[in-house]
């Protein structure tokens, strides 16, 4: 199925019975898969890296291949995202625990864009699914949008966000107070 | 009233969502990614068929070490052994085997008959009136080798309260194997060597396997792995203090 030379990968996987440009849905996808990750990732670099992981994971996986191939990739995205959000995350708490974490300077401490960062520990925090959607709308997708990505019904979707932001909230404030 | 709330929460999270939002002058390198996409997919998983080969040769070389070196089967086996053993020995016993059997649920122990190193025969029901305990072994059983000065200690300490001894060698090499091992630590209770029939008489399916044979020839208990000496000891004590009944005239088997 997968083969060494690139080219001939690229064009193994255009020869299917459903055509498939890989290439194509990358140049058209790339950017808007790269700010779902940044919107969640606040390094750009790491985003951008983990978007080709999107695309590699598209590429090893046949049946994400066709009519479904956005919502599929978005999905992955803000999933991947998430994943690394939380990692991170993690990672601080235990070095914070273990006092490996160096002392931020004055300059980090006020370069901190403490909103992001709380709304970013808010989202690590509540249910995945609810993060997912969260981020998702976020990125300007529509309810059939959020329905077709996260293959949920669509008349449903309004519930689910609306839960999903309750959610949020009741999380953000009981850890922040109310603003 | 309700709605109204709703809006206002769903204004509230979108502002702090749109935080969240990357700068426009940032524009992510699509070229640069497609490039690195291509090398990526050109390079099928590298490190996950580095580590199954990584793998494999260590299996292969730990497999050939076994193999071919006494020396480290030797000491896998001891370690397999040992823990074994050590998880035995964390399990309390007590909660496996509380007690001995109820007089009403010990069966009778399957009688044998075979040579002892000296070349007499040795039947298990010439033992009726005696406590038994009767110990599957193997030389190169870790545990039986814990197992077995206790229970030459006991030999010793309980004869004269009617206490016998047997030790059953399931070594594949017979004597062979076990006149020596028995000579070297100071065996000096009945020893046989059985085989797999007798072996799976008694269900004995690992080393060391200790069964304690009470008066009337029936197994008031089995203990698979070892236990501590003195969980023996005590249950010896209570099968010796129990009252012989009369001689039963049944033959087993």
């Amino acid at each position: 199925m997968f083969v060494n030379a690139p080219t001939e990968a690229w064009t193994t996987a255009s020869a299917g019975e459903t055509p498939f440009d890989m290439e194509a849905i990358f140049c058209e996808q790339y950017e808007r898969v790269a700010r779902i990750i940044a919107r969640v990732v606040r390094d750009h670099g790491r985003a951008e890296e983990l978007a080709v992981e999107v695309f590699l994971k598209l590429w090893h996986n046949p049946q994400a291949q066709g009519d479904k191939t956005e919502g599929w990739l978005y999905r992955t995205a803000v999933r991947i995202g998430l994943d690394e959000l939380r990692r991170r995350t993690r990672r601080a708490r235990h070095e914070s625990l273990l006092r490996f974490l160096p002392v931020p300077t004055p300059e980090e401490l006020h370069a901190a864009k403490e909103e992001q960062q709380r709304v970013r520990l808010v989202l690590t925090v509540i249910a995945r699914k609810h993060a997912e959607l969260l981020v998702l709308r976020s990125n300007g997708l529509s309810y059939s949008e959020l329905a077709a990505t996260l293959d949920r019904n669509p008349a449903s979707i309004g519930t689910l966000l609306n839960r999903a932001q309750q959610a949020f909230r009741k999380e953000y404030v009981t850890r922040y107070g109310k603003e | 009233m309700a709605k109204s709330n709703d809006f206002c929460v769903d204004l509230w999270v979108d502002e702090r969502l749109a935080t969240l939002e990357p700068s426009d002058l940032w524009r992510p390198d699509a070229s640069q990614a497609l490039q690195r996409l291509r090398q990526r997919a050109s390079h099928p998983g590298p490190s996950t068929n580095w580590k199954w080969a990584a793998a494999l040769a260590t299996l292969t070389i730990v497999g050939i070490c076994l193999v071919a070196f006494p020396a480290p089967r030797v000491f896998a086996h001891y370690c397999l052994d040992c823990s074994v053993a050590l998880l035995q020995s964390l399990s309390s016993p007590s909660s496996i085997h509380p007690e001995l059997a109820p007089e009403a649920n010990r069966k009778t122990a399957p009688d044998f008959a075979l040579q002892d190193a000296s070349g007499q025969q040795l039947r298990l029901s010439a033992f009726r009136g005696k406590v038994v305990l009767l110990d599957f072994w193997a030389t190169w059983c870790q545990g039986c080798a814990t197992e077995i000065p206790w229970f030459v200690e006991f030999a010793g300490k309980y004869k004269d309260r009617g206490l016998s001894v047997i030790g059953v060698s399931l070594d594949a090499d017979g004597w062979k194997a076990v006149k020596p091992y028995i000579a070297k630590n100071g065996v000096d209770y009945p020893i046989v060597i059985g085989d797999d029939s007798l072996a799976n008489l008694y269900k004995v399916t690992a080393m060391p396997v200790t069964l304690l044979i009470d008066q009337q020839g029936r197994i008031a208990a089995t203990h698979e792995g070892v236990f501590s000496k003195d969980t023996y000891s005590s249950e010896i004590e209570k099968l010796l203090a129990t009252e012989p009944a009369p001689a039963e005239t049944h033959t087993d088997q």
